[in-house]
């Protein structure tokens, strides 16, 4: 085609269109990335409003500004990132990138290429969050990006910006149901195909596999789904919604850890006497680590999953999880839990040496008063709930020994403070107890009956060994605050902290809020569940329900290959169709002219009717009547409200008029 | 024989219908190549919007071919026409295309390539073609017509070529072409040019009749208006003075008769030149208002006067071989 620049206006919707692509990715690159992208597209901007030079031959200290602003951005890269490689370096430096390619697009094929890039921004976006605000920016991404190949193909004076805009939206339109044709049917491969860089799964919210005081309280904060459960049956009340995760055994006074892998698989648990039995299945969000959150003990292992129990208790996938999955378990609240013996009772009994003495001497006094482990444990109950110990989200900063300041000065904790403190009095009290971290409690949201289990729900819990009983569960929280226990986080969690600030003084406002809130995470939930899990397992089971019986890849290409020619048709028939809906008037019309066309005498796009006819009876003066008396037809028909010509009569005088050149 | 074959073929291709033609363009492959990249890097991390993202796109190139097709595929190439200009102007032809459909067309590229031998090579077939002028907006049940110049060179016949009109409308991604065999022609004139005068003062034509006869070039009074008038004679400005239909009459000089002989110019070294002569001849005898013909070796036209006589002799002397 011709070659020159794109215009001003092309241009312009490319820098609108590649800034909203790269706007979510500003929040989590340094600060330098959004910097350099943001003075890249102001100055091609200033260019185009202002008339600013670009580097070009002309303006060599403007090509040297920018190579040396290219050569700072890649020392930055490599300072911040080490290398290219991974997700968070190919993203800064793919927007990067692009930022210096802005202020050269000078021929056709920059701009093509920046737009593709721009379409590629997208799918970045895509590997950090897919969540429905993320995806519908993105579509608004996509739109402006065609309308930029839109603008590239058609000159501004024959199609404006919204015309431009309006094409991009019918074309994405018509092809959306291509989309969901090729969504269902394109044949999924399991991921991955080859090595994921490092960093490929951002650090996640959640339960880690290790804790030091402070750790839990912080996740209260957030509000980010954890898992969802759905329930075949009945619910258990929330004193018994138990999620169990990492079960901590070891400590150095500071923090707690897991026993090493081999502990952990050297034996199988021991589960008997199981009563309320519960049926649900699980929908984990991704947290990139191995365990799977249970209600209290499993009894039978998921099948879609590749997965075992520890010898702790603790449900484990064989690989990490790092992406949505979804499990069916049945559980049992009420069991006992290795009741003869445990092989690393030793382990629940060590306490380093030097740490914690006060609350050494504490546990010794009781231990010389009683040696019952019921009588310890109710002992250190009624220390919590009677010595003035507070349950609060917030606690202090603790300096020193923790379980001791703890203990003995500020008696303000969270969950993780009681369950430390209390499995240290035990232990020191050669009672064997263990934390065992996880989530208690979960909301059903009543629009679809889906259990939420959020971050904020996390907890930590303590089990002792009790010969004869095996592992009991003590929740040292409940001796503080019974309300944690039994009706969940929410209620001693103040509105202000569950809502935005503005709504948090009207219960009113703030039942309004609830009520969206709950439809919205419905929404989410679907869309997990059936747009963002859909892989190759869901797609076979999906196309099974359909009525395939054996889904293979060979029947989903044919499946796919048909419908889409289908699809294609009925788009192109709609395309087409438009054709024929014109008026007959107008089409019999440019019969005429075209009649004339063929001596010469065309229409001029402005020209009226009438001034044409008097025209072409100039040219023509041999078919002066007919010309006349044709245009005079058109006009009444076409504009006059009682035409007194019918359009028999015009069709048959349009088709009669034969001119020949004299 | 391969005259009846060919004769078959275009009734075959004229019940079928135009063809169009449509490939992707290199920025439809790179764009291909990107789709690609999107999807195995939606595969590879397993990202369910990576590939909803690769599928609109796809879906999003193919609906792109069908508007790219839509936009082309109602255009017709009513005709084309050219003034005769004298040999080393340019021929402007006037193409006329016209949209018959309630779409508006964009962006239409209109290209021609002379008539060469026809080769058997597909790809010679296709190249060659020279690009006249984008047409940015073909509006909806309108006529457009564009102005194709050629360089007039050589006097006689100059055909209009083939005429290839192509549009990569809306995207960029395909481009969809159709080609428009045609056998439109321009006269092209001799050159005007000699050193040597008229010969008025010849056997053939010397009297100098001086009276009026109806004519068309200067204004000498009104008539009645009588049906069969042509209407741009009607006189507007006094039919809204006094709403009575008059006509207005023009007188032209009649100057003597001359009949332009291939004898007269036969002094001259080549028939070009006396062409040319015979041609300046022709213009300087109508512009003088004489009645003149022409006679040449295989050909002589009657006395006359007027455009279309002199139309008549200097296409005469254009086709002379």
């Amino acid at each position: 085609m011709i070659n020159k620049s794109p215009s001003t206006n092309a241009l312009l919707w490319l820098m609108l269109g590649l800034s909203l692509g790269a706007s979510p990715h500003f929040s989590y690159q340094p600060l330098w990335v959004m910097l350099i992208f943001m003075t890249m597209i102001g100055w091609r901007c200033m260019n185009l409003w202002r008339n600013w030079p670009l580097p070009s031959k002309q303006h060599r200290s403007l090509t040297w500004l920018q190579l040396g602003i290219a050569a700072i951005a890649t020392l930055l890269l490599v300072r911040s990132y080490g290398n290219f490689i991974g997700r968070d370096a190919g993203v800064a430096l793919l927007t990067v990138m692009l930022g210096l390619k802005v202020i050269e697009i000078r021929s056709h094929r920059d701009y093509y290429l920046s737009c593709f890039l721009g379409y590629f921004l997208v799918v970045t976006n895509f590997f950090y969050s897919q969540t429905i605000p993320t995806a519908s920016l993105m579509f608004v991404v996509v739109i402006i990006m065609t309308t930029c190949l839109i603008s590239l193909n058609s000159p501004i004076q024959s199609l404006d910006s919204r015309s431009r805009l309006k094409l991009a939206n019918q074309m994405l339109l018509q092809a959306i149901p291509l989309m969901l044709v090729l969504f269902v049917f394109f044949p999924r491969i399991e991921g991955p195909l080859w090595g994921l860089p490092q960093d490929a799964y951002g650090a996640k919210t959640g339960i880690d596999d290790s804790m030091t005081l402070g750790n839990i309280s912080q996740l209260i904060l957030s509000d980010e789904i954890a898992f969802r459960v759905k329930f075949d049956g009945d619910i258990p009340n929330q004193s018994v919604l138990y999620w169990r995760g990492p079960v901590l055994w070891e400590t150095d006074g500071t923090t707690w850890t897991e026993l090493t892998r081999k502990k952990q698989n050297s034996a199988t648990p021991n589960i008997s006497n199981t009563h309320s039995s519960y049926q649900y299945s699980t929908m984990l969000e991704p947290h990139n680590n191995h365990w799977l959150f249970a209600l209290d003990f499993p009894t039978t292992l998921p099948i879609t999953l590749k997965t075992h129990l520890t010898q702790d208790g603790q449900l484990r996938a064989d690989a990490p999880v790092r992406q949505r999955v979804q499990y069916q378990l049945n559980s049992h609240t009420q069991f006992q839990f290795n009741v003869g013996s445990d092989v690393h009772l030793a382990d629940a009994l060590q306490l380093p040496a030097d740490k914690h003495q006060r609350t050494k001497q504490l546990a010794q006094q009781w231990r010389n008063h009683t040696q019952q482990p019921s009588e310890l444990v109710q002992l250190a109950l009624d220390h919590f709930s009677q010595q003035n110990f507070f349950y609060t989200l917030s606690p202090p900063q603790l300096a020193g020994d923790s379980i001791d300041g703890f203990l003995f000065e500020s008696r303000r904790g969270f969950c993780e403070h009681y369950a430390a403190s209390f499995t240290v009095l035990m232990r020191a009290a050669g009672v064997p107890a263990r934390i065992v971290t996880g989530y208690l409690g979960g909301e059903i949201n009543p629009v679809d009956g889906v259990m939420l289990i959020r971050q904020r729900d996390a907890h930590a819990w303590t089990e002792i060994w009790i010969e004869g009983d095996g592992w009991l569960r003590v929740d040292p929280t409940a001796a503080v605050s019974k309300e944690r226990i039994e009706h969940g986080i929410n209620t001693i969690m103040p509105f202000s902290m569950r809502s935005p600030m503005f709504i948090s003084h009207s219960r009113q406002l703030f039942d309004i809020w609830q009520q969206l809130s709950n439809n919205w995470d419905a929404l989410n939930t679907g869309w997990d569940q059936w747009i963002l899990a859909y892989g190759p397992k869901l797609q076979k089971e999906f196309l099974s329900k359909l009525g395939m019986p054996a889904p293979n890849w060979q029947s989903m290409v044919i499946l796919l290959t048909l419908s889409i020619t289908t699809l294609l048709l009925i788009i192109s028939l709609f395309l087409f169709y438009q054709y024929k809906r014109h008026d007959p008037i107008v089409q019999l019309y440019q019969r005429f002219c075209n009649k004339l066309a063929r001596l010469g005498i065309v229409r001029e796009p402005s020209e009226g009717p009438l001034d044409f006819a008097i025209r072409a009876c100039k040219q023509l003066p041999t078919y002066q009547h007919q010309i006349m008396l044709i245009s005079h037809q058109y006009t009444q028909l076409r504009y006059s409200l009682e035409p007194s010509v019918s359009l028999v009569e015009y069709r048959r005088e349009i088709r009669q008029f034969n001119p020949k050149q004299e | 024989m391969t005259r009846a074959l060919s004769r078959i073929y275009q009734k075959f291709t004229h019940v079928r219908g135009r063809r169009l033609f449509i490939i992707p363009t290199r920025f439809g492959f790179v764009y291909a190549g990107f789709l690609i990249l999107i999807l195995l890097g939606a595969i590879n991390y397993s990202n369910s919007m990576g590939h909803v993202l690769s599928f609109l796109l796809g879906s999003l190139g193919l609906v792109a071919m069908l508007h790219t097709y839509r936009n082309l595929a109602k255009i017709e190439f009513i005709q084309a026409y050219a003034d005769p200009v004298f040999c080393g102007q340019s021929v402007n032809f006037n193409l006329v295309f016209a949209n018959s459909v309630s779409q508006h067309c964009y962006q239409i590229e209109v290209a021609s390539k002379q008539n060469k031998s026809p080769s058997w090579n597909p790809f010679k077939r296709i190249s060659g073609y020279k690009v006249h002028q984008v047409i940015p907006k073909l509006n909806s049940e309108q006529n457009t017509h564009i102005i194709v110049a050629l360089a007039g060179k050589q006097r006689g016949k100059q055909p209009l070529g083939h005429i290839r009109i192509a549009s990569q409308f809306p995207l960029g991604l395909y481009n969809v072409w159709s080609y428009f065999n045609n056998d439109y022609t321009a006269i092209i004139y001799p050159k005007p040019s000699g050193q040597l005068t008229l010969p008025v003062s010849s056997e053939h034509g010397q009297k100098f009749h001086h009276h009026q006869q109806k004519g068309l070039d200067d204004f000498s009074g009104f008539n009645n208006y009588r049906t069969g008038d042509p209407i741009h004679t009607i006189a507007w400005k006094a039919v809204a003075r006094d709403k009575v239909l008059r006509t207005k009459q023009f007188t032209s000089l009649q100057g003597g008769q001359l009949m332009l002989l291939w004898q007269d110019v036969a002094q001259l070294k080549d028939t070009e030149a006396r062409l040319s002569q015979l041609c300046l001849w022709v213009i300087q005898a109508e512009s003088a208002g004489m009645s003149y013909g022409l006679t040449l070796p295989n050909s002589t036209i009657n006395y006359g006067h007027g455009e279309q006589h002199r139309h008549r002799c200097l296409t005469a002397l254009a086709l002379y071989d």
